[in-house]
């Protein structure tokens, strides 16, 4: 299991790396943290004629925050969001979403960017930065552009990134003092890849929920109509909750992928998710 | 007893240079000129090779079948009635029988560059049907694996021991159900691996193995490279985990070496992940339909079983495939005073890789069917499932105890094993907490399973195989060094057990020299004593009694050398903590190492010839075998809605008589109990529909880690061996025999309320689900 | 490719295929075989070491990945005293049998003492999750790694 020959580079500068990507045309790959890429390579399932390493550009290690909004570097590894090196606006989502991801020795080396830019269908960034809202930005010789995480992830392992496009910043969006987070894996071990995600944000506030779902064999999803249903609960009243799963059932039977065992496992880890938001208390401000 | 001797917990020898990681493995031996292989494997399971295709740039460094005329076919035989032959070749010839099967190699300085080469070659494939699931391919009409053979049977048996008819019409309870054990991958964290090169010096080929048996694979590399034997050294360093798989003479193994020998380099071959879990050699893969026949209170009458094995494409040598199949029969009494059976065994061959004997070797199947019977018996009458267990278990009077299948169980105390970890697992308060329910809505159960486990059986038994495996007296060599240290030589081989420490500490026990003096070799067939190697639980009650004797062998020599120091009689003097003691003075083992190999003019005028080195041969008597057993309790939490299981609590009762060092039994117990965690709850080696490896990577094959293990509970019993030196008996399969039978009954007693039973491994939420479903429970 | 790096606290300055693993490298260009290989999918931390003070996954990570890295592996530890604590530990406890997986299981181990010195044993089977064992059933190395956590709190002022 030892990869296939390949030529490396390590650009100083976004601008080199794209530069790289463009001259390198379908052969290259951009390599940031490598813990999808390097088993992939190590089975010959991936054969790059040339890796661009951008693990190391500061331009994305850096963290801001930005009218609330955070801006994350996307070559940030996970062992430091983990260890809130970096801000977190979302009532410690996000250092938990990292803390679940594989293991620590994975953990300080995988990037959210690299991880999201792969798009595994159970990878653990996507489901929750769908359900926050979250977007990324692309960069290409020809600009920027940002793109709703829900529209980036297109399919399995596959996005909408362009040809000599770099994922160079995540945008999560403050949560709001009113909003509650709930999450719920279905895995059976840590590092294995999950049987199901399923994230709930809800602000009863302000009227606003998101459910998401991640599944082995789709891209991962929002259930708009299975989220209105947790609008209305008070709390993790249990037969609230059980509507809310048949809700989320009948919006995931919709896809068409799954069949009835999946479907039951993937409403369960909603309804868990769900609950999870509800009892969980509101951080004190 | 010495505090370092029996029965101590002396840390060990061998940790220093792991915990520094200076062991050293196959992999880490770097001998200069040294070409990587890279084997080309079928991706095909069942298919005739039209033709091969190699670069002519690539030629003389490819090799194929064309090239191994000579080395090889691979043949295990049986004397079994009945038992088909099949011919392994090293590398295939006309047809491929599994996915990964050999089929070229390329060498390179480089593994990737000889990875780089393999994809060059061309393969034309006739693609053949596969027989992948061995129920059907025991079916007429079913694809041939090898085509000269009728069917795909390569071997059955059938059994009545007993009154079984009359037991059978005089039953009053009759419970039959189907089980499934999957097929497994052992996983040693080392993989295989090969080195061979020609020692122009010795003249002999000298084979570095990771292997448990290396005097029994250079007895192989011989036959099949159609060399003598003193031509062929093998020599196992450090090896990383074997459980049973590292056994068999590996068709990798003879192509490096018959390369090495004509290429004049070494050869050198690290098995890969990819390699070991989709082509190695799998294991465990049962299909049981087993009838219980009881009276209304539960006591057994007669076991009726019917038992497939899926042997895989061609038999390993020297075990065979039909190793595993042809002892369900004898061990399907377990722990239980049964009075009739009737057995149908049979081993069929697959489009599957071959099958190897991972540790507890049929056991874990029989005891995975036959302890969920028993608990199918208990509900049918309404009892608790432990007391059906202690009621018809063998009692400790009736040790020896001949089970109608002639296995003869020296000693133990079956019942109370059950009562012990009855009493750990709190039965009634489980029962209590039932009755209650959980707020959460999961369902707790509680699980036993008990085993009987044969260890260190010898030529009476194995002489009965019927293979070219038959362990004789076990030997050691045990010499005194010139400064009063001792080297002891033995022919099995310790990767994980302990051996450096614990034969050691019989030294002590016999010597009273301090173990930190003892220095134990083993692995190179130049520097140690023949021997079957270690499986079978074998290796400290051989190779432990055959330190034994020679140490006091030794120690009467020591004797007379001391006195005649001491001026003494040789009656009155002891040996004590490496010493010579006599009425008037003491003098240290190192004086009597000065005086043999330095200045033997101190030497007595009567002496033995021999000196201070002693090759002593030992076999326990009789050599039928001596029993451990255990029971194992589980006490489960199921999730009716996810059908995840948890394991709360686990408790293992065991008794492998007088233990040498129960720090390392306890680990042997832990680890082997472990891995059944493993094979009830997560490992399954998963081949598609036309014999395509599913799980292929560790992402896929899971086996347990930290977070899967709960906190197990070890208590032990001892009732020695009445045949055995110090009464020690074997131990480390049994572990790994309990846990798919304990965890199933546990899920079973929980599931109870739903309607539901599960009759397979690995208990997959998806499968608990599926059940529910079926039981409309979901 | 040339790459520069600093391994067990001594420098080096060499090339190197593009496509070599750090675990290759190390392994075989550097005599250093105490980092052992599994399963190259860096799920088994057969291979784990510390880069730049942090556990990494060797078998995954190209050789020229570690420029400018600082690079220890298990033999680097020889004169650690945190290492030495967790060594002796390793064998009171019976946490290693075969020692194919022991030297990843000690970088991990001494991340985890230094990092997580509060670590209860739910926290350390969790950590430990990715460093697989098939000999030992784990509960020698948790116990281990509980004994040398309470030995260098104790230690502490």
């Amino acid at each position: 299991m030892k990869a296939p020959p390949l030529d490396y580079v390590r650009p100083a500068t976004v601008a080199e790396a794209l530069a790289y990507l463009k001259q390198g045309g379908d052969g290259a790959m951009v390599l940031a943290g490598g813990q999808s890429l390097g088993p992939m390579l190590n089975l010959r399932l991936a054969r790059p004629t040339l890796l661009v390493d951008i693990s190391r550009l500061a331009e994305l290690t850096r963290t801001a925050t930005v009218n609330g909004t955070l801006a994350i570097g996307s070559a940030v590894i996970h062992a430091d969001i983990e260890d809130g090196k970096a801000p977190d606006p979302c009532h410690g989502l996000l250092t938990e979403t990292a803390a679940t991801i594989a293991y620590r020795a994975v953990r300080n080396r995988g990037t959210i960017g690299g991880s999201l830019s792969h798009a595994d269908p159970v990878g653990d960034w996507c489901p929750v930065l769908m359900a926050l809202g979250a977007s990324v930005v692309a960069a290409s010789n020809a600009g920027e552009r940002t793109i709703a995480v829900a529209d980036f992830v297109e399919g399995v392992l596959t996005t909408s990134l362009r040809p000599g496009e770099i994922v160079t910043e995540i945008r999560i969006p403050r949560l709001a003092a009113t909003a509650r987070w709930g999450r719920y894996k279905i895995c059976r071990k840590p590092g294995k890849f999950a049987d199901a995600i399923a994230v709930v944000v809800m602000d009863t506030a302000a009227v606003q929920s998101r459910v998401a779902v991640a599944m082995p064999n789709h891209r991962p999803v929002l259930l708009p109509q299975a989220a209105v249903h947790l609008l209305a609960l008070k709390g993790a009243d249990r037969d609230g909750l059980a509507a809310f799963r048949n809700a989320a059932r009948a919006e995931l039977a919709a896809l068409g992928a799954s069949d009835a065992l999946q479907l039951h496992i993937l409403s369960a880890a909603a309804m868990r998710a769900a609950a999870d938001a509800l009892n969980r208390k509101r951080p004190q401000p | 007893m010495a505090s370092q001797g029996i029965g101590a917990s002396v840390l060990r020898n061998e940790d220093d240079r792991f915990l520094r990681g200076r062991g050293q493995y196959v992999a880490d031996i770097a001998l200069p000129g040294t070409l990587n292989a890279a084997f080309l494997r079928s991706p095909i399971a069942h298919a005739r090779i039209k033709s091969i295709t190699i670069p002519d740039d690539l030629k003389g460094r490819i090799f194929t079948a064309a090239d191994m005329t000579g080395v090889g076919p691979i043949v295990g035989i049986s004397s079994l009635p009945g038992f088909r032959v099949s011919e392994y070749p090293v590398l295939a010839t006309r047809k491929v029988r599994f996915v990964g099967e050999p089929i070229a190699v390329a060498l390179a300085p480089e593994r990737a560059e000889a990875e780089d080469m393999i994809e060059r070659i061309a393969v034309e494939f006739d693609p053949l049907p596969a027989a992948v699931e061995c129920l059907d391919a025991r079916k007429s009409g079913a694809p041939l694996v090898h085509e000269q053979w009728p069917d795909n049977v390569v071997h059955q048996a059938e059994f009545k021991l007993g009154p079984f008819d009359e037991m059978v019409k005089k039953a009053a309870l009759k419970v039959t159900r189907q089980f499934r054990i999957s097929r497994q991958a052992v996983m040693p964290m080392e993989s295989r691996a090969a080195l061979a090169h020609y020692d122009t010096r010795q003249d002999e080929l000298v084979v570095y193995a990771s292997h448990q048996t290396p005097h029994l694979l250079a007895t192989g590399l011989a036959k099949f490279l159609g060399m003598s034997q003193r031509q062929v050294r093998v020599i196992s360093p450090d090896v990383g985990g074997g459980f049973g798989l590292k056994i068999f003479v590996e068709a990798e193994a003879l192509v490096a070496a018959a390369l090495a020998m004509r290429l004049r380099r070494p050869i050198r071959w690290i098995e890969d992940n990819l390699e070991h879990l989709t082509a190695d050699a799998n294991c465990r893969e049962h299909r049981h339909t087993l009838t219980a026949y009881a009276d209304n209170q539960g006591k057994f009458l007669a076991f009726d079983l019917d038992v497939v094995v899926d042997g895989g494409a061609y038999s390993i040598y020297p075990w065979t495939s039909c190793v595993e199949a042809a002892q369900c029969a004898g061990i399907l009494t377990a722990a239980y005073d049964l009075p009739s059976i009737h057995a149908k065994l049979a081993t069929v061959a697959t489009n599957k890789p071959p099958i190897c004997v991972y540790r507890g070797v049929a056991r874990p199947g029989v005891c995975f069917s036959g302890e969920l019977i028993v608990d199918a018996v208990a509900r049918a009458i309404g009892r608790e499932p432990y007391q059906v267990r202690i009621d018809n278990m063998v009692r400790p009077e009736q040790m020896p105890y001949s089970t109608i299948t002639n296995k003869l169980y020296d000693s133990g105390d079956y019942p109370e094993s059950v009562r012990q970890a009855a009493k750990l697992a709190d039965v009634a308060a489980i029962r209590a907490r039932q009755r209650r329910g959980e707020t959460d809505g999961t369902l707790i159960g509680v699980g036993f399973a008990s085993y009987t486990e044969q260890t260190a059986h010898g030529t009476s038994v194995l002489s009965k195989w019927g293979v070219e495996l038959v362990p004789g007296y076990e030997m050691a060599t045990v010499r005194m060094t010139s400064d009063g240290d001792l080297v002891i030589e033995v022919g099995i081989h310790s990767h994980g057990q302990g051996m450096e420490t614990t034969l050691a500490q019989i030294a002590n026990e016999v010597l009273g020299i301090d173990p930190k003096r003892v220095k134990v070799k083993f692995g190179d067939t130049a520097m140690s004593p023949y021997s079957t190697g270690t499986y079978a639980s074998r290796s400290i009650v051989m190779a432990g009694g055959a330190v034994a004797t020679a140490c006091r062998t030794l120690a009467k020599r020591i004797a007379v050398i001391g006195a005649h120091l001491l001026q003494a009689k040789a009656d009155d003097v002891r040996i004590e903590n490496a010493q010579v003691i006599g009425p008037k003075g003491q003098v240290d083992f190192s004086a009597l190492g000065r005086a043999w190999y330095l200045h033997p003019e101190d030497l007595p005028p009567v002496v033995d010839r021999g000196g201070l080195t002693v090759t002593e041969g030992y076999r326990p008597n009789p050599d039928s075998g001596t029993f451990s057993y255990a029971t194992h309790a589980a006490v489960v939490s199921v999730d009716p809605d996810l059908g995840t299981v948890k394991l709360i609590e686990y408790f293992v009762v065991e008794d492998c008589g007088q233990r040498v060092n129960p720090m390392v039994v306890e680990g042997q117990v832990l680890g082997g109990t472990v891995q059944g965690i493993g094979t009830a709850l997560y490992e399954e080696a998963l081949y598609g529909p036309n014999g395509e490896a599913l799980t292929g990577t560790l992402a896929d094959y899971m086996i347990p880690g930290a977070t899967e293990v709960p906190d197990i509970k070890l208590a032990h019993m001892t009732t020695p061996s009445p045949w055995t030196e110090f009464g020690i008996k074997g131990v480390g399969e049994g572990g790994a025999i309990a846990p798919p039978a304990a965890i199933a009954n546990a899920v079973n007693d929980a599931l109870r309320v739903r309607g539901v039973e599960i009759a397979e491994t690995p208990i997959t939420p998806r499968r608990i689900l599926a059940a529910l479903a079926a039981a409309g429970e979901l | 490719m040339k790459v520069t790096l600093t391994l067990n606290g001594r420098p080096i300055e060499t090339d190197v295929e593009a496509r070599k693993s750090l675990a290759d490298f190390i392994r075989e260009r550097e005599g250093l075989t105490g980092t052992h290989i599994t399963c190259e999918q860096g799920v088994c931390g057969a291979c784990t070491i510390l880069v730049d003070g942090r556990p990494v996954r060797s078998c995954i990570a190209l050789a020229v990945t570690a420029d400018r890295r600082d690079v220890r592996t298990i033999e680097g530890f020889d004169d650690d005293p945190v290492m030495a604590i967790v060594r002796r530990c390793f064998s009171e406890c019976h946490a290693l049998q075969c020692g194919y997986c022991t030297p990843g299981m000690l970088v991990t181990a001494r991340d985890i003492v230094t990092r997580l010195p509060n670590a209860d044993r739910a926290r350390i089977r969790l950590e430990l999750s990715g460093n697989l064992c098939r000999c030992t059933g784990y509960l020698g190395i948790i116990n281990a790694i509980e004994k040398a956590a309470f030995e260098i709190r104790a230690r502490r002022p």
